[in-house]
């Protein structure tokens, strides 16, 4: 079916967006008037080393594109004339270049060589050496990072590159948050994924992390500037595993099992402690008993004293099963993989579990001039989350962890007298909003299932290659449709006094996004004398649309059959978004002597989230490189400096990641209102938007250093970056006086600047065959900084945090803590702060001395980002014993803790932390805890820097300690190789903080705001790779 | 060679042509403002999403009444959620969520009724109906703008549509200014609506609870009240709803609890009330809370589940002690309890034959447990509040009665010095109560007097439905020694009641926003 849709799209974009189809047919007459001249070459590669064929290594014609891969038994086949040069490269080894002369028959043996400077790198429409890069991109060591149970592709990147920091909590299936050098902009940080050189269009949750070959990051406006527009965040280049030709068909079999664990647990306080504090609060207020907290009371609760950590969380599991088939003959390779992977949370009840299952297939079809490699996947994912109903569960929950700390001991789990069979909290005997997390977790059901179909098709031609001139031509088709459907049932329940449901309610949704694009490119290489050039045109234009369904029924009789016919009250609701962005592009490469390198890029783009005027956007961007060590008077010995480049890049990038429409005002019509039971609909504005917003721009410059050392056992990179934004496309509040539904507009607001430091580091020590390790560092260092807010310039208020010109995105912001009021004197002689304020609460700085307290005594903080974030790994090998590392962590920032807030609250509901026990009493006065009083008269709970509100984030998480032992091939000789590991993750963070991850996601202007991540667990797997 | 090349180039740049065409997309879910404001349906549809924005939590479907109620002497927070309980106490701060929603939803009023003002003068329609419509958005930025100034006391005038970003940013106003303001709205109303929508011809024919030329006559009445000064012209405009001309079409009706009642709506007592009903009576599967508006909106009030008594309610409200024992103070003629006390407080009271709750419960909670009663479905036969699910009331918000209506009129007369002339006007309500007769049980009163006791008869009367805590502001109590100390005497939330707090704050996410806000007292 993919296929036949994609092929109508072909037609569809055909008739669109070409003024003619003759011009291919044209493009493939010239075709013929290729001249080959060339001779077949064949040999095999072998590693020095060891003795052993190599498969995989890259055999270049030099000067050319033309390029071959070693089969399973390291042969290789490739046709070039005597005047030309073959070039061998293979990772691990030093690159070998062999004139061909009159040979049709050349062997090699390669070295070890742990540096890879002459490594390919996928740069966007093209490839690099890594040697002659001028832009900022760093290399993921895939194969390394897959050691770790990832569910998604971004998880991969964590702590691997400098600059590149990815944020997640620990809940199964949920998406990371990736910032590629800092918060950019405003709006959508994420950075742009291409997949197989395709821009993916929705989530890249559903791609499996076992099938990436390579990753490389593109960070700076040069080496992204050929994505134009959508680079501005970052771009993230994958490139799927492929097949090898003549290789006979190997099979690989990895599979991994493993428990997960909440290894935190907050301490809270049992029943006897949280009567006492509860009787306090209110006997402080004036208030009489909450009778289930009273003694004396005949509903006084003693026999109750739940534990709700240990009721609501439970071991969860993960597991992988993945197999690999590739193989290859003269003209066709292939590799198909097969992956389940499955992770159930930690929470008791029906989630968080996420489940997913992928195939896909990748095949190369070379012969003379054409080339073409169809990619196919497909993905289905089944995913119970934890996103539950903001309608039944009212007054808009945080998520559910904390209602699970903060639940009270004196409530019980189960209560059979209540519909459903769980407790709830009751207004005579709590008085309490509690939520049973346990309860609505098992009675609720929310799932998403999603399935996806990714193809391509990428037909190219070798136009021309004759004296040096390359041309080729490609055409880029690729379709991408992803299917959702999320489905919610609530059965009727009751749940005490503040949640419950009277009748059953069913929500069946489904939303269908298409993302198709089509791209045509001409590139032309040509090396003469000591030049290089590589040019590259291009066109492309995508096409977006989402389709969303909503369906709503209710009131569904018992047993429950839970589809939408069954119900009462059925209803149906749809939305329709569609987006597309036309552009132009065109690069050069251009070196010297491989000494000067240069590259230039340019980019046009036409986006329809903007009003026509403001609709185009024009882009460029330049970088030169210096290969000083390629220099003849460069005369450091190899034992100190093997390789030495400096390079720079300055460039533009533009961003229209926004939503569909935002330029247009609209009219809402389906306003409802009934005069006396008679409906009416009424129409009119309800929200107000800007017709004027236009792209956002970003300016960057970069300064780069690249090493190698004393004898290519150091490689060393750093990097300078100045990246400016402007015109940053965001939601800025604007009063709610405006009447405006919608009170964030998207508009151009402002400028920000990022700047900071990239360092990576990596040593490498081999012994010999038996003894190896690698020890690899990165780090990075942020400088965040508002330069202009847009319009008059006036701040942005988050949550607890500020933003203003000349400050950090969503610094801390609140009043400044002085100390406890010990006595009703202190209290009369301070600056006015609220009727209630007594003995015991805190005192809040009277900044403008103007006798009273009140919010123009706020002041910023302290930082809410990181400066500097950092990764750590070692990798070592002994004999058949493998041992890796990864750590990775940030500093200098400080986080405001809902939960933590939340369970040291003086003033009202659910249960505290033990620290509250050392509140102020008029006993216990040498303490920064202020006294517990009901409803909070005098706000200790306001945003200040009162000890426990804001605290250091510092960590440093061990991310990875993974052992592994290879079995020696005469042990199972149907194997070529087998592995066995033991993998622990997240085993420990050095932390301070008292919640449960530093590394939560939050908002853009509020960056150090945790409303409650899920807890990260720590597993422990056991895990077997085997091929065959 | 060359040439191929140059050829193959000029062929590439054909290629790289042309889909700019593709890039015009209009939305495809909502039409575009340029379409609209063209017909006479537009001008109604306008019109009728003015109301709706009083459907929302922070208008009369829990907020104004709950933040309004709670301020009140004759009502105490008894509350879980902590801003319910800080407003009745006076300790609220400008962050709580609440007190935001009460000023985004008269503001959202606000625009919907300038653009209604702005548009529907230049539609082509029938030239009696634009009166209607213009009227009927006039009195709802009257009434929003009314709502604004008791409870904020000083917040910016806006009168029309904001064309570009400079005009998001208003200042303060005075508060004369928005008297000024609020009373010509009144007045444009009064002018150009229909005494009622029976007698109209046009697509609004036979609705009920359209703004009526009562209710704008009322408000006016009332707006020229609250200012304090203007009595004569108050009693004029009340004179009407008694006297007429024209809009003396309103009784009391003979049941007091009628009035509170989802079964006899928009009855001959009611000037003007908020239509709530039903997922059953008007469909809906979305409360109604805010946001974005859509065709699944319920239609419902939260405020029954938020007053109704424990094991049936939050309870997050409870009547004080003094209002109980005040309905108690005077026996009616017949020997028993004010009627009006049962209708406003569940109390347990078997000499007036209650006993149970609800359905016919019997009494669960200690016998001298008292709880809210008025707009709540305690007492109308149901089983639960709510019918099992919760915050799913359809009782209509009475905005303003005629007892009400009368009340003001002897309070504008007695201040006017004409006592003996307001006794009449008093009786017909205590009548409904079945109390004595006012001129045999307290002749002669003196003005002083007088104004004690349209006091404590307007709290017997109107106790629970937003608006004591405005008659203890505009009658200045609280800067009245002795009047302050008996407020404490009747709700110890007073005790933390220092000057200025007795509005609510100008919501601080407001104050960070627009540069030209001024903070209020209560800040």
């Amino acid at each position: 079916m993919a296929k036949n849709q994609l092929f109508y799209y072909y037609q569809l974009l055909l008739r669109k967006c070409f003024r003619s189809i003759t011009v291919l047919l044209v493009l493939f007459s010239v075709c013929e008037i290729n001249a080959q001249t060339d001779t077949n070459i064949k040999g095999t590669v072998i590693s020095e080393n060891d003795g052993l064929t190599l498969p995989g290594v890259n055999v270049i014609v030099k000067g050319s594109s033309r390029g071959v891969i070693t089969d399973f038994n390291g042969n290789y086949s490739i046709s070039a004339s005597s005047n030309d040069i073959l070039v061998f490269s293979f990772v691990g080894f030093k690159t070998q270049e062999i004139p061909v002369g009159n040979r049709s028959e050349i062997d090699v043996n390669l070295f070890d060589d742990a540096t890879s400077l002459d490594d390919i790198v996928v740069i966007g429409y093209g490839t690099q050496r890594k040697s002659d890069l001028t832009g900022s991109i760093s290399v993921i060591d895939a194969e390394e990072a897959q050691k770790l149970s990832n569910s998604d592709v971004s998880q991969l990147l964590q702590g691997r590159s400098a600059g590149v920091t990815v944020t997640s909590d620990g809940e199964p299936g949920a998406g990371p948050n990736v910032r590629i050098r800092g918060i950019g902009t405003f709006g959508n940080n994420q950075p742009l994924y291409i997949v197989d050189g395709v821009p993916v269009g929705t989530s890249i949750r559903d791609f499996n992390p076992n099938d990436i070959k390579t990753i490389q990051v593109l960070k700076d406006a040069s080496a992204g500037a050929i994505y134009g527009s959508r680079a501005a965040n970052g771009v993230v280049i994958i490139t799927t595993k492929k097949g090898y030709k003549n290789t006979p068909l190997k099979i690989e079999f990895s599979g991994y099992y493993g428990f997960d664990e909440v290894s935190k647990k907050i301490p809270v306080l049992d029943r006897e402690g949280y009567q006492m504090i509860s009787n306090e609060k209110r006997i402080n207020a004036g208030l009489p008993l909450i009778d289930g907290n009273d003694p004396s009371s005949p509903l006084f609760v003693s026999d109750i004293d739940t534990d709700w950590q240990k009721v609501g969380l439970k071991s969860g599991s993960r597991q992988n099963e993945n197999f690999n088939f590739s193989g290859g003959g003269e003209n066709v390779t292939y590799n198909a993989s097969l992956d389940h992977y499955r992770n159930e949370g930690v929470f008791e009840g029906k989630g968080p579990t996420y489940e997913r299952y992928s195939v896909k297939l990748n095949t190369v079809i070379e012969k003379g001039i054409f080339k073409m490699s169809p990619s196919l996947y497909y993905t289905h994912s089944f995913e119970n989350s934890l996103t539950y109903r903001g309608d039944v569960l009212t007054g808009g929950r945080p998520p559910l962890i904390n209602d699970l700390v903060t639940a009270i001991p004196t409530m019980g789990v189960y209560d059979e007298n209540n519909i459903g069979g769980y407790a709830g909290s009751s207004s005579t005997i709590h008085q309490e909003i509690v939520l049973n997390v346990p309860g609505i977790n098992s009675l609720f059901e929310n799932t998403v299932e999603v399935d996806r179909t990714f193809a391509i098709v990428n037909p190219e031609l070798k136009l021309l290659d004759v004296n040096g001139h390359e041309l080729t031509y490609k055409l880029n088709l690729s379709y991408d449709k992803t299917q959702a459907r999320d489905f919610s049932f609530v059965p009727q329940f009751e749940m005490g006094y503040f949640f419950g449901s009277g009748k059953s309610l069913l929500d069946d949704n489904s939303r269908v996004y298409t993302v198709s694009l089509i791209e045509n490119t001409l590139n032309y290489k040509k090396t003469f004398g000591k030049h290089d050039v590589d040019v590259i045109l291009g066109q492309t234009y995508q096409e977006n649309l989402a389709v969303l369904r909503t369906g709503h029924s209710e009131n569904l009789p018992q047993p429950y059959y839970p589809v939408l016919s069954n119900g009462e009250n059925q209803s149906a609701g749809g939305l329709e978004y569609k987006s597309s962005l036309a552009s132009y592009f065109g690069r050069i490469n251009y070196n010297f002597d491989h000494r000067y390198l240069l590259t230039a890029t340019v980019r046009r783009d036409g986006s329809s989230r903007f009003a026509p005027a403001n609709r185009f956007g024009t882009f460029a961007s330049g970088a030169v490189g210096w290969r000083i060590s390629n220099e003849e008077f460069f005369n450091v010995p190899e034992e100190i400096i093997n390789e030495l480049k400096l390079r720079a890049s300055y460039g533009q990038l533009g961003n229209q990641n926004i939503g569909d429409y935002l330029f247009q005002s609209v009219m809402n019509r389906n306003i409802l209102y009934n005069f006396g039971g008679d409906v009416v609909t009424g129409g009119l504005q309800t929200s107000i938007i800007d017709e004027n917003i236009k792209w956002e721009t970003s300016t960057s410059i970069n300064l780069g250093l690249d090493a190698t050392l004393f004898n290519k056992s150091v490689d060393l990179s750093l990097e300078y970056y100045n990246k400016e934004t402007a015109d940053v496309l965001v939601g800025v509040p604007i009063p709610a006086s405006t009447g405006s539904i919608n009170t964030a507009p998207t508009v151009n607001a402002g400028s920000l600047r990022n700047s900071g430091l990239d360092m990576e580091i990596a040593y490498h020590y081999i012994r010999n065959k038996d003894f190896s390790f690698d020890i690899s560092a990165n780090a990075s260092t942020l400088k965040n900084e508002v330069l202009a807010l847009g319009g008059n310039n006036e701040p942005v208020y988050g949550v607890g945090s500020k933003t203003q010109v000349g400050s950090e995105v969503g610094e801390h912001f609140g009043y400044v803590y002085e100390g406890i009021f010990q006595t009703e004197e202190e209290v009369n002689n301070h600056a006015f702060q609220n009727s209630g304020t007594a003995p015991g609460d805190i005192i809040f700085q009277d900044l403008n001395n103007d006798g009273t307290i009140n919010a123009d005594d706020r002041a910023f903080l302290g930082s809410a980002i990181p400066n500097v974030t950092y990764g750590l790994s070692i990798t070592s090998k002994y004999k058949n014993f493998d041992f890796t590392i990864f750590a990775s962590g940030a500093a200098g920032y400080s986080i405001n803790s809902w939960l933590h807030r939340t369970t040291m609250a003086t003033g009202w509901f659910g249960n505290a932390h033990e620290d509250i026990l050392n509140r102020w009493t008029p006993t216990n006065t040498d303490t920064n805890i202020p006294r517990v009083v009901a409803y909070d008269p005098n706000g200790n709970q306001r945003d200040s820097n009162r000890p426990g509100w804001l605290q250091k984030g510092d960590y440093l998480r061990l991310n990875t300690v993974s052992l592994g032992y290879t079995i020696p091939k005469e042990t199972f000789k149907v194997f070529d190789s087998s592995r066995i590991y033991v993998t622990g993750q997240n085993l420990y963070t050095f932390q301070k903080y008292k919640s449960f991850n530093p590394d939560f996601t939050s908002g853009v202007f509020n960056p150090g705001f945790d409303q409650g991540s899920y807890p990260k667990p720590r597993t422990f797997m056991l895990g077997v790779q085997l091929s065959f | 060679m060359k040439i191929y090349n140059l050829l193959i180039i000029a062929l590439s740049l054909t290629l790289l042509t042309g889909c700019d065409d593709d890039l015009v997309l209009l939305n495809p879910n909502s039409q575009t403002a340029e379409t609209f404001w063209l017909t006479q349906e537009h001008a109604m549809e306008g019109t009728n999403a003015i109301y709706n924005s009083l459907l929302i939590d922070g208008y009369y479907m829990r907020m104004t009444p709950a933040l309004t109620d709670g301020r009140g002497d004759d009502f105490q927070g008894d509350s879980p959620w902590p801003d319910l309980m800080q407003v009745a106490n006076f300790t609220i701060l400008p962050t709580s969520g609440p007190v935001q929603w009460t000023w985004s939803a008269y503001y959202q009023a606000v625009f919907r009724a300038n653009q209604v003002l702005t548009h529907v003068p230049d539609i082509e329609m029938d030239e009696n109906l634009k009166q209607r419509v213009l009227g009927q958005a006039y009195f709802l930025r009257g009434l929003a703008y009314f709502n604004l100034t008791t409870t904020f006391q000083k917040v910016p005038l806006i009168l029309t549509v904001a064309q570009s970003e400079e005009e998001y940013y208003p200042a303060t106003a005075t508060e004369e200014a928005i008297w000024a303001q609020i009373i010509s709205d009144f007045k444009n109303a009064q002018s150009l609506l229909p005494v009622d929508y029976n007698s109209v011809s046009g697509p609004d024919q036979g609705q009920v609870g359209r703004a009526t030329k009562g209710a704008a006559t009322g408000f006016l009445g009332k707006s020229y009240l609250y200012t304090g000064k203007d009595w004569g012209l108050a009693a004029t405009e009340f004179q009407k709803l008694i006297e007429g001309p024209e809009v003396n079409i309103y009784n009391l009706t003979s049941n007091y609890r009628d009035n509170f009642s989802p079964f006899v709506e928009n009855n001959s007592e009611s000037l003007f009330e908020v239509q709530f009903a039903t997922p059953d009576q008007v469909g809906g599967t979305v409360k109604n809370y805010g946001g974005e508006p859509s065709s699944s909106w319920m239609q419902v009030s939260s405020i029954g589940h938020t007053y109704a008594q424990d094991g049936y309610g939050y309870s997050d409200f409870l009547p004080t002690r003094w209002i109980y024992d005040e309905f108690k103070l005077e026996k009616t003629v017949s020997g028993g309890i004010d009627p009006r006390l049962l209708s406003t407080i569940a109390s347990y009271e078997p000499t007036e034959n209650s006993t149970t709750v609800y359905g016919g419960t019997p009494w669960p909670h200690a016998q001298d447990a008292i709880y809210p009663r008025k707009y709540t479905h305690d007492g109308f036969g149901l089983t639960s509040e709510s019918q099992g699910s919760v915050e799913l009331s359809d009782i209509n918000y009475r905005l303003m009665r005629y007892a009400d209506v009368l009340l003001m009129y002897a309070e504008s007369l007695n201040e006017q010095g004409q006592t003996e002339e307001a006794y009449s006007y008093i009786q017909l309500v205590r009548d409904r109560a079945n109390l004595p007769d006012l001129a045999t049980v307290r002749p002669g009163m003196s003005q002083e007097q007088m104004r004690d006791q349209i006091a404590h008869e307007r709290v017997l009367e109107l106790s629970v439905e937003s608006i004591r805590i405005h008659d203890i502001i505009r009658w200045g109590w609280l800067y009245d020694s002795e009047k302050l100390a008996e407020l404490k005497q009747h709700d110890s939330d007073f005790n933390y009641w220092v000057a200025g707090k007795e509005y609510l704050p100008i919501p601080q996410s407001e104050l960070d926003v627009n540069p030209n806000l001024e903070p209020n007292s209560a800040n």
